[in-house]
């Protein structure tokens, strides 16, 4: 069981990771990584979605009527997205700003669905909430890494404080959309150079 | 359980609807006087950093209560105008029960259609009227918007604050984020001559000694474009009101600027508005 | 010409791929030959250009702060906009379910080349992120809503038929083994998405 536990927590973080592994969830989310703190508030929503809707989705497994799945799934998905957003809206008002439709967009992110159809939909609630709340970590992991060479490289700056001296000359390329996806590359490639079993053929 | 009849299934998918719903109402209403708080605060913030009363840095420090409080204290008084500049409303600024004229983008699209209810905050700083418009527009990738504060004769621009919904950040963004934008805007005029465009940003650099045009910002062309669109969209839509208050001031203080030899070629004329620059630094001493 | 300035921007400036990387998921995993490509392209371009504009209606008459006005006075301070999203996704994946069951009761022939994608498409972000921006960027009419959709849908079609072009190419390429498949695909996305950074000065 503890073995189990430990595996269902760290497997989606590097070896089965949501985004470098998997190819789930990159939609929305990589317009955020322009700043550290955009992302790493993006990640923490993913992380309290995709483990509170796992949880709850889990819960009600057994009473979902088949023909009618994916909706139930999407209204419980969008209720706990919605609630993240007005709290944000509340509370970090700014930041809801900066990450504009995207916290929406966390509705149709595909490790959420993904995660329930593929673990919830069959688990008891509390390995579905550890197993949610850890592809949701493996998924902000990738978002902050990419952030932080984006925000660093493309600002000088880390958190909105700057690190790198004045006469750095901020990389404006870094910060433009196509960037992120060459970072990324990067990523993935450092990783299967690394565990040379996820190389495809 | 059989979960696949479908009198189940109605009824099911009925009763997961209406909890979700009633869940998010809950914590909507909760949450909405919060939110709203933030909204204001936002608007106020800018404004005020605008007007000069304040920093949007030190704003960011202080609670929505003090920047409410901080504008409650500052405002003189606030109005709705019409298209022909005449006042129509008060705007209530008591603490308690601060109005505000948020709704820019439906402002902008009343201005398209002639009838535009517009927004005046005046703020009094250090004794002087300083009289606070709001512009907005389309950007490159979303909106922007600002606002703009003139002196208490509305014939010189003191001070500027922009903001975006999501132009790209280090280009476009710098609207916001670069400080040196915002303050050419110091000193500068309407051009109250040329109602078809009172106010330009320039790409490649303003004419020197052209009182109604600033720099561009490099590399974010059409920002600028957007912001240049938007200025001028709602500069001629408070032209009435804006040269009813400097015609005001200009019978007790002629100066050619607002005069046609300005624009032709006047040499008295650059001598005085020499003279007005002067003024212009001498004041921006006294403050700093 | 305000509507062909809406469509050319949608389409290469405001790319739903390369300038907001929506609907990514379905875009690397179906872009691997042009046949299916276009396939899922065209069934994006019809989903969306049907879902947006009835978005937008519900968006206009029903979301908005003061939208329900028509139902009486007393409706005018209603302000669901808080509902906005589950709606979306509502109208969305309801659209998708009557589509899919329509087309395989009526067009068998059509349903077996594009039936298969069509639930594939009720999560695509392409699609809610289409409606989310319609609603940031408040539209003034349904005409705008549906040429916005139409090519944002044409966009997001050129983008995964161009990719599935290369990434046909790129199996002959001597590629390093950690970068082969997903990595090299990230990359490659990121020069088409470069390339398309050239349209942005655009402006008819």
């Amino acid at each position: 069981m503890n073995e189990d536990l430990k595996k269902t927590l760290l497997n989606p973080i590097f070896k089965g990771n949501p985004i470098t592994v998997l190819v789930l969830g990159i939609c929305s989310s990589l317009a955020v990584t322009v700043q550290l703190k955009g992302a790493c508030v993006m990640a923490l929503s993913v992380i309290i979605v995709c483990g509170l809707s796992s949880f709850i989705v889990s819960l009600l497994r057994n009473s979902i009527p088949n023909r009618v799945r994916i909706i139930v799934q999407l209204v419980v998905v969008a209720m706990m997205v919605i609630l993240v957003d007005q709290v944000l809206k509340a509370y970090a008002y700014s930041v809801d700003k900066q990450l504009s439709v995207y916290i929406g967009l966390i509705i149709t992110n595909c490790i959420v669905m993904g995660r329930i159809e593929a673990f919830a939909l069959g688990n008891k609630p509390v390995p579905s909430l550890l197993d949610g709340l850890a592809n949701g970590a493996g998924y902000g992991l990738i978002l902050i890494i990419v952030a932080f060479f984006r925000e660093l490289l493309g600002s000088g700056t880390l958190f909105g404080f700057r690190v790198l001296p004045a006469s750095y000359v901020p990389n404006n390329l870094v910060i433009l959309p196509p960037m992120a996806l060459i970072i990324l590359g990067c990523i993935v490639w450092v990783q299967r150079s690394i565990q040379k079993d996820l190389q495809e053929k | 359980m059989n979960t696949n009849n479908n009198v189940y299934t109605i009824i099911y998918t009925t009763i997961i609807v209406v909890v979700a719903a009633a869940i998010l109402s809950i914590a909507a209403m909760a949450l909405k006087p919060r939110q709203q708080a933030n909204i204001k605060a936002e608007t106020i913030s800018q404004m005020i950093a605008a007007s000069g009363i304040s920093s949007k840095e030190d704003l960011a420090k202080l609670g929505n209560d003090k920047i409410l409080a901080l504008y409650s204290d500052n405002i003189k008084t606030a109005f709705l105008i019409d298209k022909d500049g005449n006042k129509t409303d008060e705007l209530e600024t008591e603490v308690s029960s601060i109005e505000l004229q948020d709704n820019l983008k439906m402002e902008n699209k009343n201005i398209a259609s002639g009838e535009p209810s517009l927004p005046v905050y005046v703020f009094e700083k250090d004794g002087a009227e300083i009289n606070v418009i709001p512009c907005y527009g389309a950007g490159l990738w979303g909106p922007i918007w600002g606002y703009i504060a003139f002196n208490a004769d509305c014939n010189e621009i003191v001070g500027a604050y922009f903001d975006h919904e999501s132009e790209t950040p280090g280009l476009g963004a710098k609207i916001k984020d670069e400080a040196w934008f915002r303050e050419q805007f110091k000193g500068k005029k309407v051009d109250f001559d040329n109602p078809d465009k009172p106010f330009g940003i320039i790409k490649g650099g303003a004419p020197e000694g052209d009182a109604s045009k600033v720099d561009a910002i490099t590399g974010a062309t059409m920002t600028c474009n957007g912001l240049d669109a938007a200025l001028n969209t709602w500069f001629k839509a408070y032209m009435p009101f804006l040269s009813k208050k400097a015609g005001a001031a200009v019978e007790s203080d002629a100066c050619c600027c607002e005069g046609d030899s300005c624009d032709s070629n006047g040499e008295g004329c650059g001598k005085e508005c020499d003279h007005q620059h002067e003024h212009k630094h001498q004041h921006n001493h006294q403050e700093g | 010409m305000e509507y062909i300035s809406l469509f050319v921007k949608s389409i290469f400036v405001d790319n739903m791929i390369f300038a907001y990387f929506l609907g990514m998921c379905s875009y690397l995993a179906v872009s691997k030959n042009v046949k299916t490509a276009n396939g899922l392209g065209i069934a994006v371009i019809f989903v969306l250009l049907c879902t947006l504009p009835l978005n937008y209606l519900l968006n206009k008459y029903v979301l908005q702060p003061g939208a329900l006005s028509w139902l009486g006075e007393r409706f005018a301070g209603v302000d669901l906009s808080f509902l906005s999203f589950i709606l979306f996704i509502a109208v969305i994946a309801a659209f998708v379910q009557i589509v899919e069951m329509v087309v395989e009761k009526f067009l068998p022939s059509l349903y077996s080349s594009l039936g298969i994608f069509l639930p594939l498409i009720a999560v695509n972000c392409a699609i809610l992120g289409g409606s989310l921006f319609m609603q940031q960027r408040e539209f003034l009419h349904v005409g705008e809503a549906a040429v916005y959709a139409l090519g944002s849908g044409i966009g997001w079609w050129l983008a995964i038929v161009a990719l599935a072009a290369i990434r046909e190419k790129l199996a002959y390429s001597n590629v390093p083994a950690p970068l082969k498949g997903l990595g090299i695909t990230f990359m490659v996305v990121g020069l088409m998405g470069m390339a398309f950074m050239t349209f942005m000065g655009i402006s008819l």
